[in-house]
């Protein structure tokens, strides 16, 4: 029972489509007795039709028998069309379900929930365990059935005939079903390892070409020469090993069927040759043979895919049932409702908090109380690693904080509707990402319904974008990423300012989304920011002089606490450590500017 | 993304099933491997008749002893059947063997040429290639090709073979039987091959589909902060799930067509059986119709169900493999725009002189220097500045001719720098990048580049010298400690330490340098600092300089503007002078002095 049980808990994310699909199931089940009914059929046809040849007569029968045939061959062909598409359909609608659930999943997880995992991992689940289940799903039910069909319409036919013939040509079988399973086993896992080694080939070549300018400065072409060969070397060499068994199979059903036949030839010839069996019965056992060779090999293939698609159902059910640190109240309440725009006032009591780091908690803030009047402009400032993008992230809700640390015009920020808070919150984060898309729908994301062509333009302009987007081929319909034109880190950053502006947001949370942009273009922004900054709030991270001299208030952060805050004046003259950090900011700036002239 | 939409567009347009010209250059790789292609070639005819041959003993076993009873010669009959089901599992075994291993071979062979060609490559190439691209040459392209070799060309014969083998048997037991046989199959073979055609076409509609969706899936993990920050959840799930849709209607469509493709061969052959009932009743023995020549009529229609469909598929296959290799060999093809001379100048010991002549370059987009005139002695430090874009990384870039200029020429010990040996050239002069770019692999590796004659004591006196020695000792596993992606468990100084150490592992008599500009904390800034002195000693040094120290040290100082030397001379001269350098100075002097005026007030 107890396995019963792990079983069922294996299977609990498809239990439900299951259940959805059991009269689906049920159908696909009886195409595939009808189809079996009648691939069973044929041969006895044939029989029968070759019996009457030997006969003197029997024309008008044989005309009958001809007719049949063609109508057992037409009716076998709809019936195995049917029942294939119908029940690997099921499988393919699992897939669509089970991929739209997984990719909703993703949309609905949190950063703590992404910092853990790898992306390359998190898209192999949605694309090869997927796939996986699919397998276990579709192909795996049609195999098993069609096994379990075959044998049980044709074995008890075989046996009317002769069941020591039967006997005796079914005796290679179980060695092919134990030499597909094993060599199947194998195959899977020497088949992981070529697609392994192609994978490290490929890195290898993605990486000689990224840094093809030192092998080519140091003249080391020959050496990568000799390693390439060795890599390729290596992946021949799992091909080989993955070759040699693969041959196998293929000669092996042949073997096995050739097996089966020539123990029907020797015996069942005697049969015949002695009066007890009809040549008919020879051709029909012949059939049968072929018959059963394919389902009986599949089934030690299937057996494979069924375990595959049970460890990928783990991988994508630990996923699946894994929470985001929001109540699912807060997605779903007045999904799209608009919502009354608030004066983004902020207060921050006594917020502490601490990263999870191999097991225990790392502290990043520790009693952070700060009070943010609605339109102010606040600036953070500390260095590497002293908490302020941490500060941020919480004030924008990408990490779970306590209850009651953080309100927005005096609701709870923990408690705040997701829709209702990202109408009234942006932040630009520190890294600018971009989507493979144009720069018209990098932009419109931020917006709230369509995104006209001059509100884009206007952004734009605003982020200091414009005459940049006017020298792009297309404009504002020009693809940027991969596909597209490559943008320079301080375009990224105005591009996703752009996508921030667009939001037309209460509050306005701006990580460090300067550092790639020069001195000069940074203080145009913050004049342009000063201009729309009216009923607006800004907290933003700053790490030039004119930031801070923009600033209404600024907090230094050092070590997760606030170490002094004030106006950029007061700082100046009350806190070394800011002077230290002023001080090194103007210094960095004077060398920029020797460099750009 | 790139892989995945590219595969739209031009990564899986298919060619022509056969192109003469590919195919026979193609075919001289496989020349080392004429033995395993003659053993495959001899190997058909024996499958081939191992096949043909069992309906013929059945035959023979049915006419001769089971309808008589007289069982003379069973035996041997039975015997000769056993043996040739062995040859056909043998042969089969070897045949798919010597197949794959002569696809991987080849390919094998054709991916060492490629990568040897990729690196002859010049930076031009590399600037106006996607990377993406490249590496698809030698991977998936080769790979279509592998496919073509390992199933398609020895087994396009043999299928082709068999069926005519077939053919030819059933003409010979019975022509009028074999009418409708002969008939049949021609329309079962074309039959399935435009199912086929059309089933690939959709398939790969499908494959197309997953592709995006996979790309898509990758984006909103990596931006699934913008994602949460915007909310853009409901839209985004929208447009998955219409691409989801859209590949769930394409595969019910392509299972279809898998089924009917499956069903139509079979059920195709059925009816020729049953035909061969109906036509045969009225043919007698006279006519060479016996029992056993209907069973064994029946035994070879079950036998082409394999070879049709393998068939069908091998059109495919052989397109995918031509576009492929008029994609490899084109790449094979290129000239790259920079390689050693033919006849280089014997030179003898490096001195490290630089003699700029004249030079003018451009990238093909407007001039980048405009006639560099200048001298720098051996042994001399020179720093180059001037604002951004003025020309300076093109200038050290011809130097060691990663490019070369498009005018004028430029002198090592009064040899032109193409009159050198690449590789010769390269090792005299040593660069260090602005950004350092590390390899996956050991930190040994990245500071001896795989170089054999540089000794792991010697990289490791290297990294001593430079200072790199203080981080790489303190990582567990030291010098043999791996990197990971790009060195990212490195800081930017620790990166940068490592550049100039690779550099001085190097030991070149000219230095070229690309200071980084972005910023490292105040101790890896004093260590950088102190390696470059060393570094530095005895050498010839042309530095793009960003840090104010490096200034003040050189010799002499270049600066550039627009394409051109503006000024020239040392620190003191060029500030009496009063020109461009004197106000970038300035404009940093009066920074510092404003800055040490507030830490006294403080």
């Amino acid at each position: 029972m107890g396995k019963t049980g792990s079983w069922m808990v294996k299977l609990r994310h498809l239990l439900p489509f299951y259940r959805q699909h059991a009269l689906s199931f049920g159908i696909g089940f009886l195409l595939l007795a009808a189809t079996a009914l009648t691939t069973a059929a044929i041969p006895y046809v044939m029989k029968l039709a070759i019996d009457t040849l030997t006969q003197p007569v029997g024309q008008q029968e044989l005309g009958y028998l001809t007719l049949t045939l063609i109508g057992l061959a037409l009716l076998n062909a709809v019936t195995r069309v049917k029942a294939r598409t119908h029940i690997f359909g099921i499988g393919r609608r699992v897939e669509y379900e089970l991929r739209k659930q997984y990719h909703g999943k993703l949309l609905e997880l949190d950063t703590p929930f992404f910092n853990k995992e790898r992306t390359g991992d998190l898209v192999a689940r949605g694309n090869n365990d997927i796939l996986a289940v699919r397998m276990f799903i579709g192909p795996g039910f049609l195999q098993i059935s069609n096994t379990a069909m075959a044998y049980a319409v044709t074995l008890p036919i075989m046996i009317g005939l002769d069941p020591l013939l039967t006997l005796l040509i079914m005796a290679p079988f179980p060695i092919a079903l134990i030499a597909a399973r094993y060599l199947t086993r194998i195959l899977y896992r020497l088949s992981r390892r070529v697609a392994d080694r192609f994978g490290e080939l490929s890195s290898f070549v993605q990486e000689t070409i990224a840094g093809v300018a030192v092998i080519r400065a140091h003249a080391r072409e020959e050496s990568w020469r000799q390693r390439f060969q060795t890599e390729s070397q290596t992946l021949y060499q799992a091909h080989l090993d993955h070759t040699r068994l693969q041959s196998l199979f293929s000669p092996l059903v042949i073997l096995s069927g050739g097996a089966g036949s020539w123990i029907l030839l020797y015996y069942g010839g005697k049969h015949v040759a002695a009066g007890t069996l009809t040549v008919g019965d020879f051709v029909a056992f012949s059939g049968y043979l072929a018959a059963l060779v394919w389902p009986t090999v599949g089934l030690g293939w299937i057996l494979t895919v069924l375990q595959r698609g049970l460890a990928a159902l783990e991988r994508i059910g630990r996923i699946l049932d894994t929470a985001p640190f929001l109540p699912p109240a807060l997605y779903q309440s007045v999904a799209e409702a608009p919502c009354p725009r608030g004066e983004g006032a902020i207060h921050i009591r006594h917020l502490s908090f601490a990263f999870e780091e191999q097991g225990s908690p790392k502290k990043v803030l520790s009693d952070i109380t700060m009070e943010i009047p609605a339109g102010s402009f606040i600036g953070l400032v500390g260095r590497v690693g002293s908490g302020k993008s941490v500060l941020l992230n919480c004030l924008a809700r990408l990490y779970p904080i306590p209850k009651g640390t953080i309100t927005l015009d005096g609701r709870d920020l923990m408690e705040i509707p997701e829709s209702q808070l990202r109408q009234t919150l942006i932040m630009a984060p520190q890294e600018s990402f971009l989507f493979s898309a144009t720069i018209q729908e990098n932009i419109q994301l931020g917006a709230r319904g369509e995104l006209s062509e001059e509100r884009a333009w206007h952004v734009a302009q605003q982020a200091v974008f414009d005459k940049e987007i006017e020298t792009f081929p297309k404009q504002l319909q020009t693809l940027v990423g991969e596909r597209g034109i490559t943008l320079s880190g301080g375009q990224r950053q105005r591009a996703a300012l752009a996508r921030a502006l667009a939001a037309d947001p209460v509050v306005l949370l701006l990580d460090d989304i300067f550092s790639s942009v020069d001195a000069h273009t940074e203080a145009r922004i913050l004049d342009n920011l000063r201009d729309v900054a009216k009923g607006r709030t800004i907290v933003m991270v700053c790490h030039r002089v004119a930031a801070l001299h923009n600033a209404d208030h600024i907090y230094l952060l050092d070590e997760g606490e606030i170490k002094a805050q004030g106006s950029h004046q007061q700082l100046l003259e009350n806190s070394s450590l800011y002077q230290n950090l002023h001080s090194h900011m103007a210094k960095e700036e004077a060398l920029e500017a020797l460099q750009a002239g | 993304m790139m892989p995945a939409v590219m595969a739209d567009t031009e990564e899986t347009q298919y060619g022509r099933f056969l192109d003469i010209g590919l195919f026979s250059r193609f075919l001289s790789y496989t020349k080392p491997y004429k033995g395993w292609i003659t053993l495959a070639l001899l190997l058909l005819p024996l499958t081939t008749l191992a096949q043909m041959a069992q309906p013929l003993l059945i035959k023979e076993a049915v006419d001769q002893n089971l309808l008589s009873g007289e069982l003379d010669g069973f035996g041997t009959l039975a015997l000769y059947f056993a043996g040739l089901v062995g040859v056909q599992f043998f042969t089969g075994y070897l045949q798919s063997l010597i197949n794959a291993l002569l696809g991987q071979r080849v390919v094998r062979d054709i991916r060492q040429d490629l990568f040897a060609k990729l690196t002859t490559m010049d930076a031009q190439y590399f600037a106006t290639h996607a990377s993406g691209r490249l590496t698809n040459r030698i991977t998936n392209d080769t790979e279509a090709v592998s496919n073509m070799v390992s199933s398609g060309l020895v087994n396009l014969i043999g299928d082709v073979l068999l069926l005519i083998g077939i053919a030819i048997s059933m003409v010979l037991l019975s022509p009028k039987l074999s009418l409708i046989s002969l008939i049949c199959m021609p329309i079962i073979l074309y039959g399935t091959i435009l199912i086929t055609r059309k089933m690939r076409i959709v398939q790969r509609k499908g494959r197309v589909i997953q592709a995006n969706m996979a790309g898509h899936l990758t984006e909103q993990v990596e931006g699934q902060e913008v994602l949460r920050l915007f909310h853009c959840q409901s839209r985004n799930r929208a447009v998955f799930d219409k691409m989801n849709w859209d590949y769930y209607q394409t595969v019910l469509k392509s299972n279809f067509l898998e089924a009917f493709q499956f069903s139509f061969i079979e059920t195709a052959s059925v009816i020729v059986v049953a035909l061969l009932f109906w036509y045969g009743a009225g043919l007698s023995a006279d006519d060479g119709v016996t029992i056993g020549v209907m069973v064994a009529f029946i035994d070879y229609l079950r036998r082409i169900f394999f070879p049709i469909r393998d068939l069908s598929g091998k059109y495919t296959t052989m397109q995918a493999a031509m576009t492929a290799l008029e994609r490899i060999f084109h790449l094979l093809d290129t000239p790259a725009a920079i390689h050693s001379p033919e006849q280089p100048q014997e030179s003898g010991v490096t001195q490290g002189k630089i003699h700029f002549k004249n030079l003018y370059f451009d990238y093909g987009k407007g001039p980048v220097l405009r006639g560099i005139n200048c001298h720098i002695a051996a042994g001399e430090r020179v720093a180059v500045v001037g604002p951004t874009g003025a020309g300076k990384s093109s200038l050290i870039k011809l130097l060691n001719r990663t490019y070369d200029p498009k005018q004028g020429t430029l002198e090592i010990d009064g040899i032109s720098v193409d009159r050198y040996p690449l590789e010769r050239l390269r090792q005299m002069v040593g660069m260090v990048q602005q950004e350092t770019f590390l390899f996956a692999g050991t930190l040994l590796e990245n500071i001896r580049l795989h170089h054999t004659h540089i000794s792991r004591e010697e990289a490791i006196q290297a990294a001593r010298e430079t200072g790199a020695a203080l981080f790489i000792e303190k990582l567990p596993g030291g010098y043999d400690a791996l990197l990971t992606e790009r060195g990212a468990n490195l800081s930017a100084g620790e990166r940068q330490l490592l550049g100039i150490t690779r550099v001085f592992a190097f030991k070149p008599k000219i230095l070229v340098m690309d200071e980084a500009t972005s910023s490292v904390d105040t101790i890896s800034e004093g260590l950088i600092q102190d390696a470059l002195e060393r570094l530095l000693k005895g050498r010839t040094a042309l530095i793009i300089a960003h840090r104010l120290s490096t200034i003040l040290h050189a010799d002499r100082i270049l600066v550039f503007a627009h394409g051109t030397i503006v000024e020239e001379g040392d620190h003191a001269s060029l500030m009496a002078k009063g020109g461009l350098y004197a106000k970038l100075y300035d404009l940093q002097f009066q920074q510092q002095n404003q800055e040490s005026h507030q830490t006294t007030a403080a």
